[in-house]
């Protein structure tokens, strides 16, 4: 039998993945795409601990943090956009070059 | 027993589809096997009774962001050599699984020694009582959450503004 335990350890193991994919990936797709994968482990581990207490309060917390990642999407693919525009690549290396360039006037 | 059978399912299905997204080179393939991802716990926060969240998660992260990434990867036409050049890709990844796994095992560990009650499968989590909470008791987050919406929304439209020229 299953118990809530297992749900954590698949919640620990989704986020090890994550923090392998962030920092081993310079495609910074897919390094957005480990992030939203460590948020997803966190909110498992937050319905598994509302589920253990019977306390509605960790589904909650998973609907804010789903809204955040939700607006976090639209910054992040904004500036993926203007990072594609200036550099023709998907290299996070690449970053650098979305600084504001010096106004001469 | 069905429970157990549907956890070990879904919860394979996640870390394949995870440990894919992070092998894959071409990023519409890692989106396409993290929607899977997101599906399948979608489908775990169902086990665990969490009934608007799983209208939500997929709602929103598989209907909404996920596809909002797929747009803006075929938005951008991304060819060949556009993609970063990633020779020793394997390696990084084999070499940081080593460095983040005895973290891993501690936690695993550590959660072992929590006894935990089995999983009870009677009504609980309904959307009514999802909604009471969030409407009495986080009423200010809620609020907050939809004035950083505005403000992410306000940043992303200067963010892709066309830069005007002074001269």
């Amino acid at each position: 039998m299953i118990d809530v335990g297992s749900f954590f350890i698949l919640g620990i193991l989704l986020f090890s993945i994550g923090i392998v994919g962030m920092i081993s990936r310079r495609n910074i797709f897919v390094m957005y795409m480990s992030v939203e994968l460590m948020l997803n482990a966190v909110n498992i581990i937050l319905v598994a601990l509302s589920h253990h207490y019977e306390d509605l309060n960790g589904q909650v917390m998973a609907i804010m943090i789903i809204a955040i990642a939700a607006a976090e999407a639209s910054i992040f693919l904004a500036l993926f956009v203007m990072l594609f525009k200036n550099a023709r690549s998907l290299d996070a290396n690449f970053f650098e070059l979305l600084k504001q360039e010096k106004h001469n006037d | 027993m069905l429970s157990t059978l549907l956890f070990f399912i879904l919860a394979a299905t996640s870390l394949i589809s995870a440990s894919a997204m992070i092998f894959f080179k071409q990023p519409i393939n890692s989106t396409l096997s993290f929607i899977v991802t997101l599906l399948s716990i979608a489908g775990l926060f169902a086990l665990l009774g969490g009934s608007f969240l799983f209208l939500v998660q997929i709602i929103i992260y598989a209907g909404a962001v996920v596809t909002l990434i797929l747009f803006i990867i075929m938005f951008l036409n991304i060819k060949e050599e556009n993609l970063p050049d990633e020779p020793h890709k394997t390696k990084w990844i084999v070499f940081m699984s080593l460095l983040v796994s005895p973290f891993a095992a501690i936690l695993i560990s550590t959660v072992n020694t929590i006894k935990f009650a089995p999983l009870h499968l009677e009504n609980f989590g309904s959307i009514k009582a999802v909604g009471m909470k969030l409407f009495t008791k986080w009423i200010l987050p809620f609020e907050m959450i939809s004035i950083l919406l505005l403000i992410a929304l306000i940043g992303v439209v200067i963010l892709a503004k066309k830069e005007t020229s002074h001269d």
